[in-house]
């Protein structure tokens, strides 16, 4: 038994409250939005004014989740960090707002809302204030392409279906870090002035090899639509991106042949896997899996720089720069900057989720499911009739889509857990030194980013020519 | 076409930024003026002075006994170290003689201080190395079980008052001697514990090797003392070099830095006394006798004889070094201190000269410096 197993278990059950506290939330809001609201206008008056209106309520939805969901969710991150970090550094943790400190972060939104908004003298008031608001706005518009892959391609998510989608998203991440420089610039503060350039340097680095890696995943992919690279890592962990993006999509069918007893296993695996050229083949399918291993590794490192996770947190280093550009904000202004970095936290976990984790796809292969459950057939059973019983009303007022349902539920799981990585990351490691940082990204993770890509380009030729 | 970079118009400025008195990392209220060159420091003025008590002119206003209980605020993280130095030094002036068991006990609470002033260390070293709120808390941990061993028998966590002129205040019972075996049984454990996350830790490596190197005869001509000299390979403590006390009885090594004197040559030495001083409590404890705890009655009217002396002790941060002149009266004509920080400080501008900002953290927090101990 772990020595502070009560505090997991305290640890625990605030995450599953405040979980079903934000998708509670964020679906009722898109329940009312999306489905409630335009029943009711088409009810009321069936003309054409009243039915633009309910398509318009309809089109608002991914806002409005976006807008529920990223309050809520900062809270419960501010809370999950402060909490896992005591778990690591054996401490208790803040446990005294609210049942078990359930409130805490609440109550420091509110106490944040209410402080006094100080601008400093001396200080550019009008980039100043622009600085929160352009390192936070792009985190809402960043995440909406991601709305559409989470969901399953929801309905009522499907208008921000971009065919772009990552490419946009990419675009929409590097522009906090103007943010972070003007903020620094604006304060009129010499910590913050570092603060700000650093960030500047930092993120330009980081932001090659963490683009790289996504490109090689669009590259396997064939697409930089999220939804189709999310559907195309269906059926089981080894369809995932991260082990070599359709790689093993062969192993996997032979396998689910072979524990259904069908008898052309051999003929799948010969059809995927050629025998004749099965030296070159092993090879490329083994450098794919290794290079897209790597790859998701690059951006995670990536990704801790571009949202100033330590050890990269270099532009806020608490012990050399007080607290980096954000030294002079106060009040509402800081909880925007605290606000948009856990989002941003969130929003990157999620992108890693979708590119390489098999977004909200069921990570145990079906076959290996219903292998499993052959003999217990109650499970199923009680499923399907629940799934029966339920259907009417799923149908009839659209209270909640199965397919959506569990896509989401995969996601929270998938991109809570890179989360709580992070969280991890930050108890344990220390700080780099700018210098080394440079060197790290530009000698290191560039190059090596570059080399994963050309690998993949090479063996996933020699998978299309043999196939 | 040829582009001469250097003679680039590109006029670049030096930039004054004022490093506390009130920052995260300057460990209390120093004050650093720096000049920086981008992220390079160019020059560096410690300011000194903002904790000033005057503690020197409070012991000479104050009756011995009374100034007994003041003492330990000149360092307040080795409270024991400075009263054993005051102790020693009005012991000098009045010849009394000092019971065995008292000698023991100070040897011992003494190394239990050590111990927990480098772990509070420990835990800062690493916040300045932006670890920030990962394993600070693990070391606060054992000093956690230090502070409340110190409880039991001072009455105090950190203010202590319980090494006296003559010999200690109170005879601890045999079931603190138990508590102390068992802390000391599972203490060389939880540095393992912390060296399995720091000592191969590669930032740390990359953060603390060949940064700040302090050389030798830097070291002597600043009068650096403690860790931080012995770090640059000079074994220099007075445990062993001019000892005092019981010591000589006692069986240890001085660990030394094994490279050139860096930072991680400073932290490998205070990690390595910490197990050195836990093999010391063991042997105290092992040859605790008998006996009578104190030489002198400790009574609010205590004298010593005229005369003057000095002591000098190897606290966990240097000599500290205590000098009083005795009237006969109840009170010292004059007292001086020798503060290890004060002197560890001064070498603190040659150290970070020409590096970066990131270095100043990990550099200022090797030497270990307490401001209260710098300014008295």
């Amino acid at each position: 038994m772990l020595a502070n197993s009560a505090e997991l278990f305290k640890f625990t059950r605030l995450t599953l409250i405040w979980l079903t506290l934000i998708f509670g939330s964020v679906w009722g809001a898109c329940f009312i939005v999306g489905v409630l609201l335009p029943t009711l206008l088409l009810r009321a008056c069936d003309n054409e004014i009243f039915a633009l209106l309910a398509q318009i309520c309809q089109y608002l939805t991914p806002l409005i989740a976006i807008l529920v969901f990223i309050p809520i969710n900062a809270m419960f991150m501010v809370l999950v960090e402060r909490r896992g970090l005591a778990l690591f550094t054996v401490r208790m943790g803040p446990n005294r707002v609210g049942p078990d400190g359930l409130l805490q972060t609440a109550a420091d939104a509110v106490k944040l809302l209410f402080k006094e908004d100080i601008i400093p003298t001396g200080a550019d008031a009008w980039l100043f204030t622009l600085a929160p608001i352009i390192f936070f706005a792009p985190s809402i518009f960043g995440s909406i392409p991601l709305l559409a892959a989470i969901t399953g391609n929801n309905d009522l998510f499907a208008i921000t279906n971009l065919p772009t989608g990552i490419f946009f998203i990419i675009a929409a991440s590097s522009v906090p870090v103007v943010g972070i420089v003007m903020g620094g610039w604006a304060s009129n503060n010499k910590y913050s002035l570092v603060g700000g350039l650093r960030s500047a340097a930092q993120a330009i680095s980081y932001e090659i090899p963490l683009v790289l890696s996504l490109v090689t995943i669009c590259y396997l992919n064939q697409s930089l639509n999220v939804v189709e690279i999310a559907s195309r890592q269906t059926g089981g962990f080894l369809n995932w991106n991260i082990f070599g993006g359709g790689a093993l999509n062969g192993l996997d069918k032979y396998l689910n042949a072979l524990i259904n007893g069908s008898s052309n296993a051999n003929d799948i695996l010969q059809a995927y896997y050629p025998s004749n050229q099965w030296i070159l083949t092993v090879i490329a399918i083994a450098g794919l899996v290794v290079s897209t291993i790597i790859a998701f590794f690059m951006y995670i490192t990536a990704a801790c720089a571009e949202v100033n996770r330590i050890p990269f947190d270099l532009p806020e280093a608490e012990s050399e720069l007080v607290s980096g550009y954000n030294t002079e904000y106060s009040g509402i202004k800081f909880a925007i900057f605290f606000l948009a970095e856990f989002t941003n936290l969130f929003i990157v976990s999620s992108i890693a989720t979708i590119m390489f984790l098999g977004a909200g796809n069921n990570p145990i292969p079906q076959f290996l499911i219903d292998y499993l459950f052959k003999n217990v057939t109650f499970i199923p059973q009680t499923i399907n009739a629940i799934t029966q019983a339920l259907s009417p009303l799923i149908n009839q007022i659209h209270l909640i889509n199965p397919i959506t349902f569990w896509s989401v539920v995969w996601m929270i799981v998938k991109t809570y857990s890179l989360v709580f990585f992070a969280v991890l990351v930050r108890g344990t490691l220390p700080r780099f030194k700018i210098d080394q940082l440079m060197d790290f990204g530009w000698k290191r993770l560039i190059p090596l980013s570059l080399l994963v890509f050309f690998i993949v380009i090479f063996a996933k030729g020699v998978i299309n020519t043999n196939v | 076409m040829s582009t001469n970079l250097e003679t680039t118009n590109l006029k670049t400025d030096e930039m004054i930024i004022n490093m506390g008195p009130q920052h995260p990392a300057t460990h209390g209220v120093l004050r650093l003026i720096l000049k920086l060159d981008g992220e390079i420091v160019r020059h560096v003025e410690p300011v000194i002075g903002h904790l000033h008590r005057a503690q020197e002119w409070q012991g000479q206003n104050r009756t011995l006994f009374q100034y007994q209980a003041l003492i330990d605020r000149v360092d307040y993280l080795s409270g024991m170290f400075t009263s054993l130095a005051f102790a020693h030094a009005c012991e000098q002036i009045d010849g009394c003689q000092i019971p065995p068991r008292a000698q023991y006990l100070r040897a011992l609470v003494c190394e239990m201080n050590r111990i927990s002033s480098h772990l509070l260390w420990l835990g800062t070293f690493l916040i300045d190395l932006g670890a920030l709120f990962g394993f600070p808390f693990y070391p606060f941990r054992e000093r956690e079980k230090l502070l409340d061993l110190f409880e039991e028998i001072a009455g105090q966590r950190m203010m202590f008052n319980y090494i006296r002129i003559g010999g200690v205040q109170r005879d601890p019972k045999p079931s603190w001697f138990e508590k102390v075996r068992k802390f000391t049984a599972e203490f060389p454990d939880r540095i393992d514990e912390y060296e399995a996350i720091v000592t191969q830790n590669p930032i740390v490596l990359k953060r603390t090797k060949g940064v700040g190197i302090l050389d030798k005869s830097v070291a002597m001509d600043y009068g650096v003392t403690g860790p931080s000299i012995r770090g640059s390979g000079i074994n220099y403590d007075l445990r062993k070099t001019r000892p005092y006390g019981i010591y000589p009885e006692l069986n240890f090594e001085i660990p030394l830095g094994q490279n050139q004197g860096d930072t991680w040559d400073r932290y490998m030495c205070r990690i390595l006394e910490m197990r050195q001083s836990n093999n010391l409590i063991n042997q105290c404890l092992d040859k605790m006798p008998e006996g009578e705890i104190s030489g002198k009655k400790q009574i609010a009217g205590l004298r010593i004889k005229a005369g003057e002396g000095f002591s000098a002790i190897e606290s966990p941060r240097g000599v500290l070094g205590c000098y009083v002149i005795s009237n006969g009266s109840d009170k010292a004509y004059r007292i001086r201190w020798r503060n290890p920080s004060f002197c560890n400080l001064a070498v603190l501008p040659s150290l970070l000269i020409g590096r970066p900002i990131s270095d100043i953290m990990a550099i200022f927090g090797s030497i270990d410096v307490i401001l209260p101990d710098v300014d008295r």
